[in-house]
Parts: C-alpha cells; sequence; structure tokens
C-alpha cells in the first residue's frame, strides 16, 4: 500500500505500537479481527495523509472532479487496450499515484480479498461508499496506466525515429 | 426504454464483473467495443492484483527490535531479554510475556496472542479453500492453546491450598474448555465460517480472562 519496503516495516512496528498502547480499549463491539484491522488501517492511513501534506476525511481523499460521478474523461482512447501490459511494476506505480482513499479500498478490496461490508467496518465508511471508491480507484488507475502506455509508446517512436536518423 | 450509455455502463462495471447481467447493458456491451476494451482493462487490472495477495511479506527482525526498544522505552514493558530463536512464530511475544508484570499484564499478553493467532489464521485472499483455512486456524491456534495449558497450570498451583477454590476454578475451566470443544468442532466442521472462526477466539479469549483473573487473585491471597 505505501509501495516501499522501509515504509511498510515503519508501519508494521507502528501498528504494533498502537496495538500494545490501546489494546485497554477494546470493548468487544465489533471482532477482534476487524478492530485489529482498523487500528492497522488507521495507521496507514495517517502516513499518506501526512505524506501528501493534508489533514483529510476519508471521503476527502478523493479527486474533486471524480466526485461528480463517472470517470473524468474518455477510456483512455479506443486504440490502446491494456491487456498483455499490465504488470505488476506498472500497477504498483500506478496504485502509488492513487488518493489515499481509493489506494485503501483497493488494496483492501481487490488485493486482500475483503468484501464491502467488512472494508466498510474496517474504514467506517457506508458500504456504498466503498463501493464507489474502488470503482472510483479501479477506473483512475486505467487511466494511469494507459497514460503510462502512452509515455511509453512516444518514447519507443523517438527512439526508432533516432535510430533510423542516425543510420542515415 | 432509453439505452444505456458507455458512462452508464461504465458506471455499472464492477457489478458487471461480479456477473451481474442487466438486459440493457447486455445489449450495449455486445454493441460497444470501447466498452468491451474498457471490461478487458478493468479485468486485466483486477487480475494483476489478486496476484499480489499470494505474496506475504515477512518483515525484517528489524522491526521487532525496534518495537522491543520503544515499548521498553514507553514503559509497556520492563525489560529487553534474549533474542528467541528466529522462526518462531510467538516467540518474541513470548520473550516480551516474560517481561511484563505479572499477572496484570498477563490477560494482555494472551489478547495479543490471541489477536495475533485471529490475524494468523485469516488468509490474505479469502479465496481459498477448506483444507487451507483449517490448515491456518490450526496453525495460529497451536501456540495459544500451549500457552493457556501453562497459565491453567500455574492457575492450579497457586489455589492447590484451598480446595474450595480449586474446585470452583476447575468447574469454570470445565466450562470454557466445553465451550472451546464445541467451537472447535464448529471451526472443524466449516472452516470458511467467518462467525464460526469469531466464537473460538472469543472462548480461547474467555479462558485466558479467567485463568488471569484467578493468577491475580493467587498471587494476591499469596
Amino acid at each position: 500500500m505505501v509501495g516501499n519496503t522501509a515504509e511498510a516495516e515503519d508501519l508494521t512496528q507502528e501498528a504494533f505500537l498502537q496495538l500494545f498502547r490501546k489494546i485497554a480499549t477494546f470493548r468487544g463491539e465489533s471482532a477482534f479481527s476487524t478492530w485489529l484491522h482498523r487500528l492497522a488501517v488507521n495507521v496507514v492511513l495517517m502516513k499518506l495523509r501526512k505524506k501528501s501534506g493534508t489533514e483529510t476525511s476519508l471521503d476527502e481523499m478523493t479527486e474533486p472532479d471524480e466526485e461528480s460521478g463517472g470517470p473524468r474523461r474518455d477510456f483512455g482512447g479506443p486504440d490502446l487496450r491494456l491487456s498483455g501490459s499490465v504488470d505488476r511494476v506498472n500497477l504498483q506505480r500506478a496504485v502509488e499515484q492513487l488518493p489515499p482513499g481509493y489506494k485503501a479500498v483497493f488494496v483492501l478490496h481487490d488485493v486482500q480479498g475483503y468484501e464491502h461490508n467488512e472494508i466498510a467496518e474496517i474504514m467506517q465508511c457506508s458500504i456504498g461508499n466503498s463501493k464507489s471508491q474502488l470503482h472510483k480507484a479501479r477506473m483512475r488507475l486505467r487511466e494511469l496506466l494507459h497514460e503510462a502506455l502512452r509515455a511509453k509508446a512516444r518514447e519507443d517512436r523517438k527512439a526508432a525515429g533516432a535510430d533510423s536518423g542516425g543510420k542515415d | 426504454m432509453q439505452a444505456t450509455s458507455c458512462q452508464d455502463f461504465l458506471n455499472q462495471a464492477d457489478a458487471w464483473m461480479e456477473g451481474e447481467r442487466h438486459p440493457d447493458a447486455s445489449a450495449h456491451f455486445r454493441q460497444c467495443p470501447a466498452c468491451r476494451g474498457a471490461l478487458e482493462d478493468l479485468s486485466a487490472i483486477r487480475s494483476e492484483a489478486r496476484s499480489w495477495s499470494a505474496e506475504e511479506a515477512e518483515p525484517s527482525s528489524r522491526v521487532w527490535t525496534s518495537l522491543l526498544a520503544q515499548l521498553e522505552q514507553e514503559g509497556l514493558i520492563r525489560e529487553t531479554l534474549a533474542a528467541e530463536p528466529a522462526g518462531a512464530t510467538t516467540g518474541w511475544l513470548r520473550g516480551w510475556f516474560k517481561a511484563l508484570p505479572r499477572p496484570a499484564l498477563a490477560a494482555a499478553y494472551l489478547a495479543i496472542l490471541i489477536a495475533g493467532a485471529f490475524a494468523l489464521s485469516r488468509p490474505i485472499n479469502k479465496r481459498i479453500n477448506e483444507a487451507q483455512w483449517l490448515d491456518r486456524t490450526q496453525v495460529s491456534t497451536s501456540p495459544l492453546s500451549a500457552q493457556l495449558a501453562t497459565e491453567q497450570n500455574a492457575a492450579y498451583s497457586l489455589h492447590d491450598s484451598d480446595p474450595a477454590v480449586a474446585a470452583s476454578l476447575h468447574q469454570n475451566l470445565a466450562i470454557v474448555d466445553n465451550y472451546i470443544a464445541l467451537c472447535e468442532k464448529s471451526v472443524q466442521e466449516e472452516p470458511q465460517n467467518e462467525m464460526a472462526r469469531d466464537y473460538l477466539y472469543g472462548a480461547y479469549q474467555q479462558k485466558a480472562d479467567l485463568l488471569a483473573q484467578m493468577t491475580e487473585r493467587g498471587e494476591t491471597i499469596q
């Protein structure tokens, strides 16, 4: 979720510290696993918020122009297809660029396999909000991957042009 | 009837990917190559993301060393202990337990052990088979059972001079053990039933609480 092993380890440590500090506040009102996951997710979200330099709620951790619903513009150009070009590295890069709220829901749902009702409990948001964030996260990832694909195509063309120019 | 637009179709893309097929959406899907392409893209993204869950990273020893130092600094544990052999899932927790002021923090230790067991039993990717669920539950509860057995012996030895208290302890532990056995049976029968596993860890927690109380009472009397 943070895309960096050292940072992930720092957050692991912080999550365990919080567990020790807050274990006495667990009242059994939800499953312990949910409480523990919420605590860990909060640690990560706090970190992501600090990184982005803002103190925002989950609802605000999206991109304003997408709040009206639906993707921001057309879907990456009809000629480009991601199929076959989505690999670990470029998807990881795209996930790193997501706003924290999108990123958290995407990782919990698509990577870790949680259902929306569980995510809603962990993130303390509504099920509808979880679904909406996931949808926007996926659409934004698609855009980012298309942008990366187009940038690579441009670079390839430039390199090919330079090669043919050099041969003349 | 108004035809589904690309925007409408893509707004419902998640439901489509989960297998929902509304007739209007199906008609749009058949006639719109752009939306078919978009769904292919989204499926490729989801498929790649799912493959990440197979990899479970283990934090380096730096994390535990640093955490131990921080806990000492904050007074949450009392002293540094010799490092446990590598590879023991709960070894470092057992080590901390020895440093806790007993019995006040014994319950906290057991709570953390139970939390750890619960976390270990919960696969990152829930789409795994029953045998894997069962295996994870067994692996995660075995150190917990061992620690509870140790605590039980300690509680018995603290109360063996008072037959009435010892009998009450036996009786209460028998009730909790019976409850744990019932929960274990439920988990055996339905390894993927999250509620059954919740009850099992709840039962362990009850036993831990009971033992912590009895240990505290025994040490107060002595």
